[in-house]
């Protein structure tokens, strides 16, 4: 498989695209072009709408010692497209500014945010470049390299302090807030005063009101939904204006799940963050781990056995039908069912979740892949109990949800027309998965992009040219009929062998020097991971592509002019895991 | 063995004879009344410690679960513990609320709920009140419920709750309508609005007659008590608890109340108009089995009712007033004037009878038909392909 990131570049002088916007690119280096900034918004507007480069995949930031540096993915999704990366320097680390490429890729908004929030770069007429994931008080920027948290020890694990004299030592055991805390240069915790939030006005609706019931002078009311709010599927806050029962403007507000997992990852051996990607969209670990594994191996040039291969696919597929369970059946709490569909979805899970744990020793934190193969090999019996279920326990429950939900009269009635994403602005923001394919485009990584043994297995890309919630409903059981087909062929096909390269398993990991990307088609959309290594036992930037939290950036666009009620279903329909959004 | 028979009767008459010997005849009315009232008033709370169990068992069923089955034999005790929790909850009274507002609507809406159990008919002679405009009573009680619920809504001071309190005054007052037409279907069948008199009528029982006014009926009561799939003014997943979302303690608790007991109410109400009441097999000879029927019945619908609570997803605010509107007012409108004109034709009641229920048909078909174009264009209209 041909490495996606290393560009045919030319070795002699002309730079890529010079001819049309000239000195945009100052160099092509085989990671991507780098860019001048003032000419970025001119050749991105180009890229689009000249090369075919419609898809903004991904946006991230590298803090490298003599500068930071922005990075870029485009796909193109109307037209399949290769990878095409974009990397803007900016030297100046006090004040680094480039221009925000929101009014080119409006899917830029809630990244851009999060770099800003994370690495301090500033991005030049976005509309609400404020803090995302961390709270609106925080100082500093976490993922630049000088940045030290409070409880600082080293730079990488492991932490020489927790291993005196080759013991392990507990962390709990010492008292950390003792003597090793440090404050970022120039904060006082006592002269810290929490600053004021200052929220994009919402259609004229100052968001800073604070319920006390003096801001219901006009006509529009805001309501906070959530963070605690038993459809926001986690702690999610949705600051929704409204006119009577009408959405006028929606602002998704996040990070309260966050739990620093990049920088976690930065700190982290490799090996070491496989756990932690389990941990991220807490549904569908088996695929998290495969996106991991996939990215570092890409780096490390490992191929994994063909046994293990299968087995990862098996995995990835059962996962998907997970998901998609779930996403349908709680679709249907949102939309008042209570509780019936999500719990008939729950109870095909939990036969799933056995099969996990058989294999893996953990029902919903696998940690199963490692770096060239799987942690352990399928214990006997564990293939006729999946065939039991693939063959004949899940057909059968897809018929009861057909019968039970896609013919509901109330369901068609709530799900059609609502939350119509077109195709072009499915794209443009950036949507993935289940999503983009709802909006009628046929976009799928596994027949795209084949990764793993994708390539080998007959299946249709599911794809509903509606773009309403009714469609992501459709395209979702679809998808899990999909999965079966794709399953039948797996179980046959799988062979014996070794599930991990030949040699010793190795714990800490050599990985040379390079940077990968690496996209699977998840569940919930293209789950990528970015992988910056200096060649040292931790990876030197992290960065994960949550098909979800980038999902939330049509939210607003969706949801307008509908009512509240439609509002929650469409949240619903985008089917985010909240450990995924806020990392 | 008489006294069997007709036990309920006459354990009244034995004890009204008792209290008689040493009252004079004002104090045993006074006595009598406060009696048959405290059994009235106790109404509430028996249907909701029995109804929430049932309805916890039956929606776990429904879900491929037990229900509760820790507390007592299978978890009937489950409600009891309910209750003591509920009850040594903290009261909260937010900031702002308008107190004394928000301190009332409970009381109401739980008089209201215990209110409309004056007139229904739980046997031969077995009555609160068997007032002679008992139908027109139970729509102006039922009314009572609005206000508590609009009341409550407004003083909390809550957005979610302000949201419940709009929904509340456009649902609770369309959905009346359609009800005040079914039950004028069969007061106009029955000749009378007096409860007693609507169940003796019922030689075969009225929903079999009109079943499109019963069908109306139901859907109304769903939407009045405001359960699925008409429970958009409690709508957990959109407006968390809508109108009562800043209550706690007993005052939640007598929300709580009022819910259940509305929808043992509007099921026994149900019964009493559509199902033949207390009637069945048999009710003439032995008279004591009239509350056994009627109870029977009334689990029945209740039983339905919870059956779409658990199946069914919710309606959106303008789908549910635009049908109550757009179908079920012209529907029971259509009804109401094909049951008189009817009842004014030359033939002997069972041939207007059969008319009549050959009418509710054809009312029924065209009004499904009506709205299966009207959902096709909708689609088409919004470039929507078919399902």
């Amino acid at each position: 498989m041909a490495d996606p990131t290393i560009l045919t570049t030319a070795a002699d002088s002309t730079l890529p695209f010079d001819d049309a916007v000239s000195g945009a690119v100052l160099e092509a280096t085989p990671n991507g072009l780098v860019v001048a900034a003032d000419k970025l918004l001119e050749l991105a507007t180009y890229l689009r709408d000249q090369q075919g480069y419609d898809y903004l995949s991904m946006v991230t930031s590298v803090d490298w010692p003599p500068y930071f540096e922005v990075v870029y993915y485009l796909y193109g999704v109307a037209k399949p497209k290769d990878l095409l990366v974009l990397k803007v320097r900016l030297p100046d680390k006090v004040n680094s500014v480039v221009p925000s490429l929101i009014s080119i890729w409006p899917g830029a908004d809630l990244q851009e945010r999060e770099v800003y929030d994370m690495m301090g770069i500033r991005f030049a007429g976005h509309p609400n470049l404020r803090r995302i994931l961390l709270w609106d008080g925080f100082q500093g920027w976490p993922l630049r390299k000088d940045y030290k948290e409070s409880y600082y020890e080293e730079d990488t694990k492991p932490f020489k302090s927790r291993h005196p004299d080759g013991k392990h030592l507990w962390a709990e055991d010492r008292v950390p807030w003792k003597d090793n805390i440090t404050y970022p240069v120039a904060w006082d915790p006592d002269l810290f005063t929490q600053p004021t939030v200052q929220y994009r006005k919402i259609m004229g609706v100052d968001a800073g009101g604070n319920g006390d019931g003096k801001d219901l002078k006009t006509e529009r009311v805001l309501i906070n939904m959530g963070p605690q709010h038993p459809s926001t599927h986690g702690v999610f806050r949705m600051v929704v204006a409204v006119e009577g029962e009408q959405v006028v403007g929606l602002e998704p507000e996040i990070g309260y799940l966050h739990r620093c997992h990049e920088k976690i990852g930065e700190r982290n051996t490799y090996i070491m963050n496989i756990p932690f990607t389990d941990r991220l969209d807490y549904i569908t670990s088996m695929s998290n781990n495969l996106g991991y594994v996939l990215a570092v191996e890409k780096l490390m040039g490992l191929e994994a056995p063909e046994r293990a291969d299968y087995i990862r696919v098996i995995m990835a597929e059962f996962t998907r039908i997970i998901s998609h369970f779930i996403a349908v059946g709680f679709l249907f709490n949102d939309l008042g069912a209570y509780f019936t569909p999500a719990l008939y979805g729950l109870r095909e899970r939990e036969l799933i979740l056995d099969l996990f744990e058989a294999a893996a020793g953990s029902r919903m934190m696998c940690n199963y892949m490692r770096f060239g193969g799987v942690f352990a090999d399928l214990p006997a019996g564990w293939v006729e109990r999946a065939r039991d279920l693939v063959w004949n326990r899940l057909p059968r429950v897809m018929e009861q949800f057909e019968d039970l939900l896609a013919g509901n009269e109330i369901f068609l009635a709530r799900a059609r027309g609502v939350g119509h994403l077109s195709a072009a602005e499915a794209i443009a923001y950036s949507m993935a998965g289940p999503m983009l394919r709802a909006s009628g485009v046929p976009y799928d990584i596994r027949k795209v992009q084949p990764y793993s043994i994708y390539d080998r297995f007959e299946f249709d890309v599911c794809c509903r040219p509606e773009g309403d919630v009714w469609a992501r409903f459709r395209v979702r059981m679809d998808e899990i009929y999909q999965s079966l087909r794709i399953l039948k062929q797996a179980l046959d096909g799988l062979p014996e062998g070794p599930i991990m390269p030949p040699g010793k398993r190795q714990y800490q990991i050599r990985v040379p020097a390079g940077e990968a990307y690496s996209r699977i088609e998840g569940p919930k959309g293209e789950l990528g991971f970015y992988v910056v290594s200096d060649g040292k036992p931790n990876p030197y930037r992290y960065h994960v592509r949550a098909p979800t939290f980038i999902n939330l950036t049509s939210l607003e666009k969706m949801c307008v002019g509908h009512k509240i009620a439609d509002s929650v279903v469409i949240l619903g329909a985008i089917d985010i895991v909240l450990g995924e959004v806020d990392r | 063995m008489d006294f069997i028979r007709d036990f309920f009767v006459n354990l009244a008459n034995a004890w009204t004879t008792w209290i008689s010997g040493g009252l004079p005849p004002w104090a045993v009315t006074v006595v009598n009344y406060l009696v048959v009232g405290i059994i009235l008033v106790l109404m509430p709370v028996i249907a909701t410690l029995t109804l929430t169990w049932m309805e916890r068992k039956v929606i776990g069923r429904i879900q491929n679960r037990i229900g509760p089955n820790r507390v007592g034999p299978w978890g009937i005790f489950q409600a009891i513990a309910d209750a003591v929790k509920m009850l040594i909850k903290e009261d909260i009274i937010p900031d702002n609320a308008d107190r004394p507002v928000f301190n009332l609507a409970p009381i109401l809406i739980a008089a209201a709920a215990a209110l409309l159990w004056a007139v229904i008919p739980f046997g031969r002679g077995m009555i609160g009140q068997d007032l002679n405009i008992g139908a027109l009573y139970l729509i102006a009680i039922g009314s009572i419920s609005t206000v508590a619920v609009l009341m409550a809504g407004w003083s909390s001071n809550n957005k979610f709750a302000l949201v419940g309190a709009f929904r509340v005054v456009a649902q609770l007052l369309s959905y009346e309508v359609p009800m005040v037409l079914s039950i004028a279907a069969v007061v106009l069948l029955a000749g009378s609005m007096k409860m007693g008199q609507i169940v003796e009528g019922q030689v075969v029982p009225f929903g079999l007659v009109l079943p499109l006014a019963l069908i109306i009926y139901l859907l109304a009561a769903i939407a009045e008590t405001g359960r699925a799939p008409f429970d958009l003014l409690e709508a957990d997943s959109e407006i968390v608890a809508g109108y009562f979302i800043e209550y706690s303690g007993l005052k939640f608790g007598w929300f709580y109340i009022a819910e259940y007991s509305n929808l043992m109410a509007v099921s026994a109400i149900a019964t009493t108009l559509f199902l033949g009441g207390w009637r069945g097999p048999g009710v003439a000879a032995v008279p004591a089995l009239g509350p056994f029927y009627f109870a029977a019945k009334t689990l029945v619908v209740i039983f339905v009712l919870m059956w779409i609570r658990g199946t069914w997803p919710r309606f959106r605010i303008d789908q549910m007033l635009a049908f109550a509107w757009k179908a079920l007012v012209p529907a029971s409108l259509a009804n109401l004037l094909w049951i008189a004109v009817m009842l004014k034709l030359p033939v002997p009641p069972g041939v207007q009878w059969a008319l009549m229920l050959a009418g509710n048909i054809g009312i029924l078909a065209v009004t499904l038909g009506l709205l299966g174009q009207a959902a096709q264009r909708h689609a088409e209209r919004q470039g929507l392909v078919g399902a």
